[in-house]
């Protein structure tokens, strides 16, 4: 099978425009669909802290693209976006990630209104220092909640443990104290340097048309051409190679240990190698770990993981590393066990039965997303923002071979790259 | 929307998919809730997710469903009010987009029938070895409550307010239970579960003709005798009572809960959303504009009213030295929504938003689901239109009547470590 069948290809053709404005605008008209799901995202993330605008070199404290994602939603009138879209009933929201920040809704009536809404609040930022300070505790509590979680917290001390300066090493969110610096200036600069038309992506699924789309585009003014926008430079933090510790304990109210063991790699460098590696670590933590994996029921059967444990892998500008984490009353064994089995598959090879399994776990996934239009209007974004289409991903999916991952393993998950991360309960 | 009576104690219920494309078979044994039994039916499914008699290997069974392109086999223990439920689902993708162009549904009907009715069994009893692996992840699974710490204050709160009674029986049984358990015992508990359960089967997306007729056909080989199950019941008011816990956290927690001593009937349920909305359920509500935005003491302050048990239920996360000012905070909203009617604004608002958020329950799959199991278990089979339509007769003086009704019956706080439990 390496073709996309009929009834698929179909269902991934969606609409692309780009407005005069810069703006991209994907559409999917979902027939039968009365609600619809609308992301408007910028490329502008926690991990994008250093920059350039008009030559101007601009640094940024941690958390600032959170904290403008806050902000945004309140006007010069002082009415917060989530009045407005009281007045529809659409469910809005908005989330920052390492490398994007998007704001959404989900309506079923007034959805154009509704997309009105989106496209009004996000193009005009209005902060003031009473504003901004309005914020510091609701966002010091979220940051504080994040703090109680065991996974959040395994993720960002594997971070500490791999990168020496790369960005992705701070909370998404900053910190109480990070956060104390922010200043309307600030958070002006990050609006008029990201949140450009020619910068962001509007995707929306479900029952509406292109042409309302587009009307909603055009009553916004993002039909127009637009001058004088200022030349904006991402600025990569330097990052060796080799990391920066090989182990970390933390200790935190949990039941039992916490183990992971993290991978640093070479971070993708081309939109080619990004759509098809992803793919490929993918599998290869499936192959690993997942619950079709040999090592899995092993340390499952001898009471060594529970069905938490996982593998994922974060990749992303200047970044790329895998972590393997769960709870185990043996970390060290846990531990071993992993780099045991990542040893194996390179010297043995790749089962094909549990690979092609694998891969049809990634096929349905893919298909089971093309029925939801919160999943379909995300995917269309996040697809874009990397350079790619929806199509794209199932083709790379359908083409990749076992001998991809077995080549892959020859430079990945190398062992003088890995860090551990253990979390104990507190001594009683 | 129907719901069929197929034999005595199960029923059917297909619910209209076409569009999706998953489609999704769940059949949930619904018992008595019985203290005495619930660790035993905490365990029993997750041994039967592992295999069954023709496919004991639980990675055997792991591929053969990746193979079906990442087939879901769910099985599971859960409490509904005083009662207990013990369910088993798959989906996956419908034949339309298998790649392969794979004949995939009758595969995931014969799954689903072969691990509820033919476990790997063998002399009235379950493996040994897959018992005793199962018995750890259950300790383990009761354990680590501790490691969601929003999640673990709830269910502390809830123990402390419902008690040994039925409706506060553990989900997932009780550890100290657990090292006692025999196979036997489990094989014991599947038998009576299949003989005396109320069976509800719910259809989404596939053959329910062919569905019916093979359970059916499973269902009369046995020799059934369905015993009722309990009804809705709320817990009586009592006097406020406050719990601290100390905790080594960085956030403290605060979990408040009102009752009305009575379920709210069906018909007054489009007040009751509203009031619950109006209250701590949508962005507008009185918690997340006053406590949230105006005062910035949390990052989430919300709401919820469950019609099972007649709780309403409040949580929030919260600096520790600022838990008692944000009890207040709540308590003050609650007064003021007892005393004054709401404003048509915020009436117009929240009624706007739960409408928005029923229509669009039909175009996602786990919503409907999860929209007609309680409509099931409420003995009803009203749509979200329907719903969202009585929303429309709900008057603000009706809210205030309905906050009335609730009293404050406990306050659970988690604090600093050092605070009394």
């Amino acid at each position: 099978m390496s073709t996309i069948p009929t009834a698929l290809q179909q269902e991934l053709q969606e609409q692309r425009f780009v407005l005069d404005s810069g703006l991209t605008v994907y559409v999917k008209e979902m027939p039968g669909y009365d609600s619809v799901y609308a992301v408007y995202g910028t490329r502008f993330g926690s991990t994008d802290r250093s920059f350039s605008v008009d030559g101007k070199r601009v640094d940024l404290p941690a958390g600032v693209a959170h904290y403008l994602e806050h902000k945004m939603f309140e006007n010069e009138e002082g009415i917060d976006a989530f009045e407005l879209y009281a007045e529809t009933g659409a469910a809005a929201n908005a989330y920052t990630s390492f490398d994007k920040t998007c704001y959404i809704f989900g309506a079923s009536e007034q959805k154009e209104k509704s997309l009105d809404i989106l496209l009004s609040f996000v193009s005009k930022p209005y902060f003031t220092k009473e504003t901004i300070a309005k914020e510091q505790g609701i966002i010091g509590q979220e940051i504080k909640m994040y703090d109680d979680s065991p996974d959040w917290r395994m993720m960002f001390e594997a971070f500490h443990c791999l990168y020496h300066n790369c960005p992705v090493r701070d909370d998404i969110a900053g910190s109480v104290e990070s956060i104390a610096g922010i200043t309307p200036e600030m958070l002006y600069t990050c609006a008029n340097a990201f949140y450009r038309p020619s910068n962001m992506v509007l995707s929306v699924a479900g029952g509406m048309t292109a042409q309302q789309v587009l009307d909603a585009c055009k009553r916004a003014g993002l039909c127009e051409k637009r001058t004088g926008e200022p030349e904006v430079k991402r600025i990569v933090t330097e990052e060796p190679a080799g990391i920066c510790k090989k182990e970390s304990t933390l200790t935190m109210s949990v039941a039992q240990p916490i183990v992971g063991l993290a991978y640093k790699e070479k971070p993708f460098e081309t939109v080619q190698e990004r759509l098809v590696g992803e793919i490929t670590c993918d599998i290869l933590t499936e192959l690993l770990i997942g619950d079709t994996s040999p090592l899995y029921r092993r340390l499952y059967d001898a009471g060594l993981i529970n069905p938490g444990f996982s593998g994922e892998f974060l990749a992303g500008s200047g970044y790329l590393s895998f972590i393997f984490a769960g709870e185990s009353r043996e970390p060290e064994t846990v531990v071993k066990a992993l780099k045991e089995e990542i040893a194996r598959l390179r010297s043995e090879g790749v089962d094909e039965d549990q690979f092609l399994a694998i891969k049809n776990v990634l096929l349905g996934e893919a298909v089971t997303n093309l029925e939801s239009t919160e999943a379909v209007a995300t995917d269309m974004s996040a697809a874009h923002m990397l350079g790619r289409t929806r199509q794209d991903e199932m083709e790379a999916l359908l083409s990749l071979s076992a001998k991809d991952i077995e080549k892959a393993l020859e430079t990945m998950l190398q062992d003088e790259r890995s860090a551990v991360v253990t979390i104990l309960p507190p001594q009683k | 929307m129907e719901r069929k009576n197929l034999l005595a104690g199960v029923h059917l219920t297909e619910i209209p998919a076409d569009k999706f494309k998953r489609c999704r078979i769940t059949v949930n044994f619904m018992v008595k809730g019985v203290r005495d039994e619930a660790t035993v039916l905490a365990l029993l499914p997750m041994v039967m997710g592992r295999g069954f008699a023709a496919c004991p290997d639980m990675t055997k069974l792991s591929m053969r469903l990746a193979q079906l392109y990442g087939a879901s086999l769910a099985t599971d223990s859960y409490t509904q009010g005083a009662n207990r439920i013990v369910s088993f689902a798959i989906s996956g993708i419908k034949d339309a987009y298998a790649p392969g162009g794979e004949q995939l549904t009758k595969e995931y009907l014969s799954l689903l029938c072969e691990t509820i009715f033919r476990p790997d069994i063998k002399d009235d009893a379950f493996d040994a070895e897959a018992v005793e692996v199962e018995k750890n992840k259950l300790r383990e699974l009761c354990e680590s409550e501790i490691n969601d710490k929003k999640i673990y204050c709830m269910k502390q709160a809830r123990r402390r307010f419902f008690g040994d009674s039925p409706a506060g029986l553990e989900r997932y049984g009780y550890p100290e239970e657990i090292a006692a358990i025999t196979e036997k015992q489990l094989c014991e508990a599947w038998k009576k579960l299949l003989r005396e359960a109320e069976v509800e089967i719910f259809v989404m997306g596939t053959d329910a003709v062919q569905v019916e007729d093979t359970l059916c056909a499973e269902l009369k080989k046995i020799d059934r005798c369905p015993q009722e199950t309990y009804s809705m019941s709320a817990a009586a008011p009592r006097e406020p009572a406050y719990y601290t816990e100390g905790i080594d956290a960085v956030q403290g927690k605060v979990c408040m809960l009102f009752t009305a001593g009575e379920v709210i009937p069906v018909e007054e349920l489009p007040v009751m959303r509203m009031t619950a909305a109006l209250f701590g359920g949508v962005p507008t509500s009185r918690l997340f504009m006053n406590v949230r935005e105006k005062q910035s003491l949390c990052y989430y302050c919300s709401a919820g009213y469950t019609q099972i048990n007649g709780i309403m239920m409040v949580n929030s996360g919260v600096e520790f030295d600022k838990a008692e000012k944000l009890t207040a905070a709540v308590l003050k909203e609650w007064n003021c929504m007892k005393e004054e009617p709401v404003t048509q604004k915020e009436m117009d608002d929240t009624r706007r938003q739960l409408q928005c958020a029923m229509h669009a329950v039909n175009d996602s799959m786990s919503a409907l689901d999860n929209w007609y199991s309680s409509e099931v278990s409420r003995g009803t089979l009203i749509t979200p239109e329907e719903a969202a339509r009585q929303l429309e007769q709900v008057t603000a003086e009706d809210v205030k009547a309905c906050m009335q009704r609730f009293t404050l019956s406990l306050v659970y706080t988690l604090t600093k470590e050092g605070g009394d439990a």
